[in-house]
Order: C-alpha cells, then sequence, then structure tokens
C-alpha cells in the first residue's frame, strides 16, 4: 500500500486528535449504555412499574401461546368512483415549490394513496434539476417538510386571545369577528391598518396586496425578514442604477472567489450552484476550479474551498478594496495583513490568468457598499455575462427590512396601528431587540397572525389562524432566476388552514376564496391547456427575469480603519438547519448533525482553538458575551477553522413554545440582535465556569486509525493501516495518477473467510462516491430518513450513541490542532455492502444475509437484537433499535415509556394517526429490538425491476435511483448495476481513484467504492 | 498455603444431586412443549385456511365470475399494473346495478355508497403480514394463475382464504416455479386450467415457462429481499 498520505493526520475532534481518554472509551464502547449509578438513583415508583409490565408481559406470553389468535380485523375501503389515471398503490409525483426569503425551490413530491410521503427535487426544472443526471435535488430543510405537515404539534385551530383566556375556534368564528371590523376599516379608508409580511416572490401575493391596498387606501405594507438579501440588492442598485438578481454561473467559472459568501451552503440558491460547481471537481478534461474562500465563519464553501483564510467580518470589506485597487476596479488599498496579502497574490495571479472564466462574490450580510465594489470587480475582470448573469428585479423598490420592521414598530408605539395583520413569519421572537417589538405590538387593538404554530407571535396576537402548509395549498412563487413557478397541494388541508393569500383575499373582499381560485385569477390570462402544462412542470418555462443591460460603474469605497485593539467580534449565523429559527420544531432538522460541529439539538458559541486557550475554555464550558447592555450565555465549541477573534452565533434556537420539540432546545441568540448590528458585531467574551453538555456526533463510530490501532491493539498487532481517506491534490494526481492504485504487499491475500456465496445474477448493484464532489451538505441524510422512515431519538439518546441515521457524514480535519485553516474532507458512511461481509459471520439467527444480487440484507423478523453485527463491523454503518423510537416523543425523559409492550400492537397503539401517515409503505417500520441499516433502497430496486419486467423492458443505467444519490445536488453518489459495464458505477469502480474502504485491510470487498478526493491548491 | 481449585479433589458439589430429575423433567417438559407449539403454529387455525367473514354485501363470486364468467380483471383491474388487484370502486357494481336488480335489498350497501360518496368497507380476508411485499403485478404477468394462492374462487359464494399463506408455502412455489406456472397463451385467470397429467409433459411445461417469463433462479427466489424490505 502506498502511503502518498500517511503523514498527515486525519481527525474528527480535539479529543480525538489529543488521544483523549473520553474520545478513546467512546471508540470502544460503541454500545454506550446507562450509567449504572444513574439506574439506582431511577425514581423507585418507575423501578416498579418497570417489573410489573415485566410480569405482565410474561403473563401475555403464556396466554398468546395458547389463543392464538388472528391479527386485527382490517377493513378495505376502495373508491366509491376512481379518479381517472390513479391506480392504487402506484405513487403519484406533483411538481410544487417551498418559498424561503422570497425565493421558490421547485420540487417533486411523492404521494402515496393521497399521503405525501416524499420530497425530492423537480428534475425538470432549471433551479432543481441535477446536471447531466436526471434527477432533482432538494436540501435537507425542503425534504423535512415532510415532517412538518404530519408535526402532531402544529396548530389545528383559531385561537381567539381577545378575552383573558385563549379560545379555540374555526374560520368561520374569525370571519365573524373580523366582518365589524372590516366594516370600520372600511369605512375609514384602512386607517390604522398595518400588513407585515415575510419577503415572498408571489405574483399572486403581489396582486392581492395591490387589493387590499385599492379598497384601503390608508393601509400600510412592511416587510421582515431576520436573514435579509437587502444588502445585495441594494448594493446591485448603487452599482447598476436598479436592483438585479445575481445570477452565477459556477460551471463556467475556473477560478471563484468567496468574500464570505457560502454559494454551497446558506446561499438561496445552494442547490443549484452546488452542482455548477461540482461540474469543475473535477470536469471532463480531468482540470478542477479553485475556489478562494475568504470569510468570517467556517462555511460549507468554505469547507471545501481550496485556499481559504479566516478573518473578523471587519476586515472583509477592506480585504475586497484591496484586491478591486489593484485590479483597477476601484476602492482603496489599505494596509493588509501578511496572512492576508499573501492569500490574494495566488488569487490576483490566478485572477488574470482566467480572464472571463473568474467570479467574486459576497455574503449577503455585509453592507451594499461592499457589493457594489464586487459587481465593479466582476465587471472588470469580465465575469458580467459569462459567470454571471444580472436580472432585473421586478420590483424596483427594494425593501430595507430592518427599517421596515422599525417603521412598523414606531407607528405601533405611537399608537398609529389599530388592526396588525401579521402573515407567517415570527417577529416576536427574531425581531431585532433593541426595538421591543413584543412590548410595542399591544397597542394594536387587533392583531392577527397567520401561522403553522402557536408560536411566540401567535401568543402576543388577539387572533391566531392555522396557517395551510405549503403541501396544503396552491402558490406560486419564482425561483432563483425568476422563472415563474407553481406550488399546487398534495392533500386537503389537515386543520383547515388559510395560505397567506386566501387572508388577502378575504380582507381584500375577493370573490374567490379558495386558494386554487385565487392561484388562478393571477395567471387568468393563461389558457387552460398552458396552464395544465404549466402545473405538469411546476412552472413557466422562458420566464425568467429580464437582464439588466447598464453596466456597473467603478465605485469608490472607503474601506473603515482597522480597530486599533484586538477585539472579540460576534458574527450571527444562518443556521444550517433550522434557517432563522421557522424549522426549529422539526425533530428531523433537529436531528441532523451541522454539517461542521456535528453538534445535535443544539447551537453553540463556535470559537477558534486559539481563543479558547486565551479564554481557557473547552467544549461545553460556557461563555458569557456581551453586546452593549445585553449578553449571554451559551456553551462554547472550539470548532477548527473559525477564525480567530469571532464567535459565530447560530441563530434560530431557544425557541419559547410551551409543548413542541424545538421548544427551549439550544439558546436563542436574537436578543443580541440589534438593527445597527444585524449580522456582526464588536462583543466582550469572558468565561463563566459552567459547564453545558452538548450533544456531537462527531466521535461516535470511530472507523479511522484511531480505531484500528485499538483493535490492534486487542486482537495482537498486525502490519499495515487502512487509510479512510484517500485524497491528494490535482497537480500530484497529474504528475502520477497511479497513486491511488493499491499495492498488494501490504494487504492481506487471504481472506479471514469464506466468501458466503457467489453472485450470479444478471444485476450486481453497486454505489460510488467521490469525495471530490460531496460538500457535506446533509441532504444524502434527510432524503434516507424520509424514504426509509427512520425515527428521531432525542439529544439524550445521541449521548448515548443511539442516533438512527442510516449514512452519516463523516468529516475530519486535517492539519494539526493549531492550524487556522485545517482542510476538511467530508465522507459519507452507509453500509458498504461487503461481499465478505463481517456482519454476516457472527449472527447467531442469520439475520443479516447476502442476497442473490450483491445486497446485505437485513431480516427484521429474524433478528434477536445481539448486536453481534454491529460490534464485527468495521464501518460501525449498523443501527439498533434500543426503544420504538416511532412511539416515542424524541423529548422523552431519560426512562421512556412504555418499556414493555406486545409487540405487534406497540406501533398501531402508539404512534399518533397523523405521524402515520408519513411513513413509507415500501418499507417495514422497525420496532424496538431489532437492528437495521441502510439496503441501497431496495424498494426502489424491486419496484423498478417488477414493472419493468411485467411491460418487458430492459433496464438502462440510471432507472434506480437510492433516495440518497437523487438527492445530492453534487452528483457525489452515483448507484447502478456493477454487471452492465457501461454503467456509471462501473466507470467509476474502475477509476483510477477508486478505492474500498478498509477493503486491503479486511479483504471486505464492499460494493460501494469511493473515489479519493482531488483538491486543487495553489502550488507552493 | 491453600489449595489451587485445580489442585482440590474432583468432587461434584452437593446440587449436582438434583441435576439428574431436572434434565427429566426438562426434557419431559419439552417432548410436551415442542410438538405443542409447531402443532399450533402450524394449524389452519391459525394461518386462517378457511376464514370467511360476512361481507357487508353477499357478494357472490360464484355468480359473477362462475356463472356469469366475468373476467377477473373487470373488477380486479390494476391487478396487472400494481402491487394491489384492488378493490373495484362502487362506480364498478354500478355500471351493472344501475339497471340490473336495481331494488335489491341486498345491494343496499353499495347504492347507500353510491349515494353518499363513502365508501362499502369490506373485511379483508388474504391479510398478509405487513413486513412482506408481495407484488400482483409480478406474478400475474408471468404465469401464476390466480388460482394458485386464491383457489377456485368461482366456485365460491362467500369467498374464503384457500391456501394458508404461509412463507413455508410461498417457498414451496419459489423454490420450484416452474410446475406452478401456465403458458402465455392461457389466461391468468382462467380457473379451469390444468397442467398436463403426463409428468414428462408437465416437465417440459415448466422449462418452457421458466425460460417463456425469463423467471429468475433459485438463489434469487429465495433471497430474504425478495420480499421482505
Amino acid at each position: 500500500m502506498k502511503h502518498h498520505s500517511a503523514q498527515r493526520e486525519y481527525w474528527r475532534s480535539l479529543a480525538h486528535l489529543a488521544g483523549s481518554p473520553d474520545a478513546r472509551a467512546a471508540a470502544e464502547n460503541e454500545f454506550a449504555a446507562y450509567d449504572p449509578d444513574e439506574l439506582l438513583k431511577m425514581p423507585a415508583v418507575t423501578r416498579r412499574r418497570f417489573m410489573k409490565l415485566a410480569s405482565a408481559s410474561m403473563a401475555f406470553a403464556g396466554l398468546a401461546l395458547s389463543g392464538c389468535r388472528r391479527w386485527p380485523e382490517q377493513k378495505l375501503a376502495p373508491y366509491t368512483s376512481r379518479p381517472a389515471g390513479r391506480t392504487p398503490g402506484i405513487p403519484e409525483q406533483y411538481a410544487t415549490i417551498m418559498e424561503l426569503n422570497g425565493v421558490a425551490s421547485p420540487l417533486l413530491v411523492k404521494s402515496f394513496d393521497g399521503r405525501p410521503i416524499k420530497i425530492e427535487g423537480n428534475p425538470t426544472h432549471p433551479w432543481s434539476q441535477t446536471v447531466h443526471g436526471r434527477s432533482g435535488a432538494a436540501d435537507a430543510i425542503a425534504q423535512a417538510a415532510i415532517l412538518e405537515i404530519y408535526d402532531p404539534d402544529r396548530s389545528t385551530a383559531v385561537i381567539n386571545r381577545t378575552g383573558n383566556t385563549p379560545i379555540a375556534g374555526n374560520w368561520d368564528g374569525f370571519t365573524g369577528a373580523m366582518n365589524p371590523i372590516i366594516d370600520t376599516l372600511t369605512s375609514s379608508q384602512g386607517d390604522g391598518l398595518a400588513i407585515l409580511s415575510e419577503s415572498s416572490s408571489s405574483q399572486t401575493t403581489a396582486r392581492l396586496k395591490a387589493a387590499v391596498a385599492a379598497k384601503y387606501p390608508k393601509a400600510a405594507f412592511f416587510e421582515y425578514e431576520p436573514i435579509s438579501r437587502y444588502n445585495e440588492l441594494a448594493g446591485a442598485k448603487l452599482a447598476l442604477g436598479q436592483p438585479a438578481r445575481l445570477v452565477h454561473h459556477l460551471d463556467k467559472a475556473m477560478v471563484i472567489a468567496l468574500f464570505d459568501a457560502d454559494p454551497l451552503g446558506t446561499h438561496p440558491a445552494h442547490v443549484h450552484y452546488a452542482g455548477l460547481w461540482a461540474m469543475n471537481r473535477p470536469n471532463k478534461q480531468g482540470d478542477m476550479s479553485r475556489m478562494y474562500a475568504i470569510e468570517s465563519a467556517m462555511t460549507l464553501s468554505g469547507s471545501v474551498a481550496d485556499c481559504r483564510l479566516g478573518v473578523q467580518p471587519s476586515r472583509i470589506g477592506a480585504i475586497l478594496s484591496a484586491v478591486s485597487a489593484r485590479l483597477g476596479a476601484g476602492g482603496t488599498d489599505s494596509s493588509l495583513s501578511a496572512d492576508e496579502e499573501a492569500f490574494i497574490k495566488p488569487l490576483l495571479a490566478d485572477i488574470s490568468n482566467n480572464p472571463g472564466a473568474t467570479v467574486v462574490m459576497v455574503g449577503a450580510h455585509h453592507e451594499p457598499a461592499i457589493h457594489a465594489l464586487a459587481l465593479a470587480i466582476n465587471q472588470k475582470i469580465g465575469a458580467i455575462d459569462s459567470t454571471l448573469a444580472l436580472l432585473a428585479e421586478p420590483n424596483e423598490n427594494v425593501i430595507d427590512h430592518v427599517q421596515s420592521i422599525s417603521d412598523l414598530t414606531n407607528r405601533l408605539k405611537s399608537k398609529q396601528v389599530s388592526t396588525l395583520i401579521i402573515l407567517g413569519g415570527n417577529p416576536v421572537y427574531d425581531a431585532p431587540a433593541d426595538l421591543d417589538f413584543p412590548g410595542a405590538m399591544a397597542s394594536a387593538k387587533t392583531s392577527i397572525h397567520l401561522s403553522l404554530y402557536d408560536d411566540e407571535t401567535s401568543r402576543t396576537c388577539t387572533w391566531h389562524v392555522p396557517r395551510a402548509h405549503f403541501l396544503e395549498a396552491w402558490g406560486d412563487g419564482r425561483a432563483w432566476d425568476g422563472t415563474a413557478s407553481i406550488g399546487q397541494p398534495l392533500i386537503q388541508p389537515l386543520y383547515d388552514g388559510k395560505t397567506s393569500d386566501q387572508l388577502l383575499a378575504f380582507f381584500a373582499g375577493e370573490a374567490e376564496t379558495e386558494s386554487d381560485a385565487i392561484v388562478r385569477k393571477t395567471f387568468a390570462t393563461v389558457d387552460d391547456a398552458a396552464w395544465m402544462a404549466a402545473l405538469n412542470v411546476g412552472q413557466f418555462e422562458h420566464s425568467k427575469f429580464k437582464p439588466v443591460t447598464t453596466a456597473a460603474a467603478p465605485q469608490t469605497y472607503q474601506s473603515p480603519p482597522a480597530p486599533k485593539a484586538y477585539g472579540y467580534e460576534v458574527r450571527f449565523l444562518q443556521d444550517s438547519k433550522l434557517y432563522d429559527g421557522r424549522f426549529a420544531t422539526s425533530g428531523w432538522l433537529q436531528e441532523i448533525p451541522d454539517p461542521l460541529t456535528k453538534i445535535v439539538w443544539d447551537n453553540a458559541a463556535l470559537i477558534s482553538r486559539k481563543d479558547a486557550l486565551a479564554l481557557d475554555v473547552g467544549i461545553g464550558d460556557t461563555l458569557k458575551i456581551t453586546i452593549g447592555n445585553q449578553s449571554l450565555e451559551i456553551a462554547a465549541f472550539i470548532l477548527p477553522g473559525q477564525p480567530v477573534g469571532v464567535i459565530g452565533l447560530p441563530l434560530g434556537y431557544g425557541r419559547d413554545m410551551n409543548d413542541n420539540v424545538g421548544a427551549n432546545v439550544g439558546v436563542n441568540t436574537y436578543p443580541m440582535r440589534a438593527t445597527s448590528a444585524m449580522y456582526f458585531s464588536p462583543a466582550q467574551v469572558s468565561k463563566t465556569g459552567n459547564y453545558y453538555e452538548l450533544a456531537t456526533t462527531q466521535d461516535h463510530h470511530l472507523t479511522d486509525q484511531d480505531g484500528i490501532e485499538m483493535r490492534q491493539t486487542q486482537v495482537g498487532a498486525k502490519h499495515t493501516s487502512a487509510e479512510v481517506i484517500r485524497e491528494t491534490t490535482l497537480a500530484e494526481f497529474k504528475r502520477d495518477s497511479r497513486i491511488f492504485e493499491k499495492n498488494e504487499e501490504g494487504g492481506f491475500s487471504l481472506q479471514l473467510y469464506q466468501p458466503p456465496m457467489e453472485f450470479k445474477d444478471p444485476h450486481q448493484w453497486g454505489m460510488g462516491i467521490d469525495l471530490s464532489k460531496c460538500i457535506g451538505c446533509h441532504a444524502c441524510v434527510a432524503a434516507c430518513q424520509a424514504e426509509n422512515n427512520i425515527p428521531i431519538v432525542g439529544k439524550d439518546q445521541v449521548l448515548h450513541n443511539r442516533q438512527m441515521h442510516w449514512i452519516r457524514i463523516d468529516r475530519y480535519f486535517k492539519g494539526d490542532a493549531d492550524d487556522p485553516n485545517p482542510e476538511v474532507v467530508f465522507q459519507p458512511l452507509a453500509c458498504q455492502h461487503c461481499e465478505n461481509a463481517p456482519c454476516e459471520q457472527v449472527c447467531p439467527v442469520g439475520a443479516t444475509v447476502h442476497d442473490s444480487e450483491g445486497l446485505n440484507v437485513m431480516v427484521y423478523n429474524r433478528c434477536v437484537g445481539t448486536r453481534y453485527c454491529s460490534n464485527n463491523c468495521p464501518y460501525k454503518v449498523r443501527r439498533f433499535n434500543y426503544l420504538d423510537w416511532q412511539s416515542q416523543d424524541p423529548r422523552h425523559d431519560k426512562y421512556p415509556k412504555p418499556y414493555l409492550n406486545i409487540p405487534d400492537q406497540q406501533q398501531i397503539n402508539t404512534v399518533p394517526l397523523v405521524k402515520q401517515m408519513m411513513f413509507n409503505p415500501d418499507v417495514t417500520v422497525r420496532m424496538r429490538g431489532v437492528m437495521e441499516k441502510c439496503t441501497f433502497c431496495i424498494q426502489r430496486i424491486h419496484t423498478t425491476t417488477i414493472s419493468q419486467r411485467a411491460r418487458n423492458e430492459k433496464m438502462k443505467d440510471g432507472d434506480i435511483m437510492t433516495a440518497c444519490q437523487q438527492s445530492c445536488p453534487t452528483q457525489a453518489i452515483v448507484f447502478g448495476d456493477l454487471n452492465d459495464k457501461k454503467s456509471k458505477v462501473s466507470q467509476w469502480h474502475e477509476d483510477k481513484r477508486a478505492y474500498g474502504l478498509l477493503d486491503e485491510a479486511l479483504q471486505t470487498r464492499p460494493r460501494n467504492k469511493y473515489l479519493a478526493k482531488l483538491s486543487n491548491p495553489v502550488e507552493t | 498455603m491453600t489449595q489451587e481449585w485445580y489442585e482440590q479433589p474432583f468432587v461434584f458439589p452437593k446440587w449436582a444431586n438434583y441435576l439428574l430429575p431436572a434434565i427429566v423433567i426438562g426434557v419431559a417438559g419439552g417432548l410436551f412443549y415442542v410438538p405443542t407449539v409447531v402443532g399450533l403454529g402450524a394449524s389452519p387455525k391459525t394461518t386462517a385456511v378457511g376464514y370467511s367473514p360476512v361481507q357487508p354485501v353477499p357478494y357472490s363470486h360464484a355468480l359473477h365470475a362462475g356463472k356469469l364468467g366475468i373476467d377477473c380483471r373487470y373488477c380486479h383491474n390494476t391487478v396487472e399494473s400494481s402491487n394491489f388487484a384492488s378493490i373495484p370502486p362502487t362506480e364498478t357494481c354500478m355500471n351493472c346495478h344501475t339497471n340490473i336488480r336495481s331494488q335489491s335489498d341486498k345491494l343496499q350497501p353499495v347504492f347507500n355508497s353510491w349515494a353518499t360518496g363513502k365508501p362499502v368497507e369490506w373485511i379483508k380476508i388474504h391479510d398478509l403480514p405487513q413486513y412482506v411485499y408481495f407484488s400482483h403485478q409480478a406474478h400475474v404477468t408471468h404465469g401464476v394463475g390466480c388460482i394458485e394462492c386464491h383457489g377456485r374462487i368461482d366456485q365460491m359464494e362467500q369467498v374464503y382464504q384457500a391456501k394458508p399463506l404461509s412463507m413455508g408455502w410461498c417457498l414451496d412455489c419459489h423454490r420450484d416455479p416452474g410446475s406452478h406456472l401456465r403458458p402465455k397463451n392461457i389466461s391468468p385467470t382462467d380457473m379451469n386450467w390444468t397442467p398436463p397429467e403426463d409428468p414428462a409433459q408437465a416437465a417440459q411445461l415448466a422449462a418452457d415457462c421458466l425460460k417463456a417469463y425469463l423467471i429468475h433462479d433459485t438463489p434469487y427466489m429465495q433471497s430474504c429481499s425478495t420480499c421482505h424490505r
């Protein structure tokens, strides 16, 4: 084996690097159990209950033996009249959209017998279509909407809080109470009416707002998003004279310079951008783009960038200005630090060497002048119309969200608002803290909040109206490039929720009250045939925004002076999962690990190691962070790569919702945010001496050098080390393309076990994962969760190593602990489907065996829960159902109930009915006490093969896609038939970069092969 | 110095006296227990052969499929395209019963369903466990006749479960599919077709069918993942 990178150290956490006893113990003890001392502390009542249930179940076992019973009687309820084209048992797919912050993500939703069960990207829509592939990608947030619609915590009724106690009511009661208010408003021409809405690109919403404005000329409209794109638009207005939508063609850019921008992670169009970026990683010619990231946080884009520099947020403007000045695009060339100089030198060289194939991006949180400057640079370097398209925003007036919410608050404070309508959003929770929006709201006599949940804002309003989920209602919106897209419902509203359009239509007195009629009216000029065609693909083709014709003017940006003394800066971060907090109610998202910190069910103050040493804090030690007179206490998390002097504070946690999974999870960081400093601010930081336990998945399931060493010490010395990650630079790979070829010398030529069987079937399934393309976004984890009915377990159980995700993304940092810019490698890891599977050799009951097509299958009914298989799995990809997670609330107490129940009745009895609607009927819902793992989406394999065989069709490469593959925005995963030598997966397996994980050391012959990671740093 | 355990004389402890009676009782108990469990597990009562609940409408397959000769697929029309044969919608009944016996008391639940839009709630008879993913499409399009699993439906006044539908019973066929297949020119719904009695002819037909339908080989047919996911 060639040890091309044996000298480099791979580590997953600082504890792991230091070989801390805790990390070693965590790796040795895969099945972390309850502490016996804790069990002794278990309340006596609970212990007695346990014994009672245990003995009762023994008695039942006796009964079951004598009285064999048939399963419960089941009813079959056919249609009375089956709709045309409807085949029971065959899922249907509908195109729709999910709008977030005024940008529509195109989706394709699978519905099974009328229940939406799986969300994917719309493959016919350019903004979710994966490049080359026939699939559509969607991010984890969009995919988790399936859980949201069936969330038992959703608000189910109109709530009237005008009196002392809240009264649940219905829509008719609400309209009845509103009619007198509408009469008053009509007579006063809407004096005192204020409407606060979220950002929206919907043409229907715009039409209805105009209708409301026409009926109530004195009504005032406001808009607020806690994470606003105002700066970007205002910057474009500065440079171009009009607000513009920046559409980056990352596929054409060989040099990408990111100034605190995160096109692959938090950008509204990140799904599409990730696909474009991956086209050059590497491209067909074997070349690679080079991405420079200079950033004030550790972002996904930064983690896969070839050159990265972490700086304080206040430095971004100065550095961009220097770049601009040296390129002759205006701006002042202020003095840069040595690190900064060293960073921009190769960047400037690359820019001049790649005319027209370069693009500069700036993060949306920086001030307008910086965006204007970036546009001037892009104009100068010839990016515009080649790597960057400028499209005109439909709305000339750019709304400054901070200004808008301030104006509204001032009106409320001066008692000019009698009726306040809040369409979605959650301003009580997320408005800038210095405004005291919740306090100001009290002056409005009537306040109405439309929301999915009875949340913080709803509780402050006099009326709460349940909102229709986007899967329940019609709507429209525009994708990032302006393509007009239509949202159609998959199901009737479960709780009689209304859309914001319906509420506006009601106040405008429109004749149409149903959401379909309302949306159809907006597109009244479209004939029925064209409408149906648009519904079919979810969009009106060729409807993107018109291009901007003016050129960007050179800018004279005066960069702010560097601060004299070193101080901490806080950077407020859009959360990778909860966005601005609106998705905090989703258990799936809460339990998906953050891509970089791997924290679940919490947020933490992200801090560099240098700062942590200076403050004398470790992971979990809490910090007191003070901005002005506001302060909060939050646990520190030492994140390698976090810029020195920057404290990252993720937004969206610490929701104040009585009885919701998201309530009080993490720390609410909004109280620190002020109108003057929405995204970053100087701050004082000190150690408190307290400790808070964070649940991270990073030390779980170790399979790397550390774990192997342990195994070696336990079973006797072995002489090879298996490399988990293989990686090199593009230049190195070009010099020696055989660098990854295995050398038999070091490996075992003898196998430990005989291969279990020969594989003669015409199809032999295999997978390939390209580590060069993986950006660690976790879309695959969400896809797998939805497709395979995977439960969530809650923070407490994650701390016990019991998370259930079938696919995890291992994140390795490379470099030494003090390296300010460590390299990051993401490795998605699911069952490797070893042909020579160690798990199969140790199962005493034959519950895990091979099938004839080479899949390692898990037979739940045979499993008795010995967990030997997982013990013997070198990849640690097997998951055990310690409890009946599906029926458990993830916030269950430490000793969850019920302990024992009659197994086949358990789920019928305890999984809430509405949650049962979410299950994919093609996949068994596993119960307590069985092992489970990735199946290569065997249900998809069988559904496709059965129907193709019935129709005498021949299978083509790509006909079967696993859920993870389908959702991957960068197409880093391929799946297919290894017997088909032309299939993409066969080609990947033959690639010079291909390697089987631990294959040479253990001879497991995995059916999944990784393509070694290539990066393209500057040669020194 | 105390003796190590291996230096002590080899003497049985006292409790070993009870070992023999315990073994005798255990074996005697096992002789009773094992046949009881196996017997109960395999009994038709457990597998529910003959299960024949009274349906809300006394629909007679003997009349419709047998005497009138209506093809199974007139009502169960998704059998070749879906996992489920599917129970026909009320509309299918009404296609004929708008005119025929339109006043019958026995058909009242059907008329009610048609008038109200609420389904007739039939009682499920052939009930496979939920971890079994049986596909009608895969079987019916590959030469497996309805009769193989459902018996002589065309002679049943009230439908009952004719076969055990147990895993062992499934595997009987999956290990020897050829002898349960019918040639392509015979409809899967034909209840009167029987395989040739001559063993040589039957074997020839089985071989032909396996080839004609591209039936998977035995390792595939008995892989766990073929039916369980």
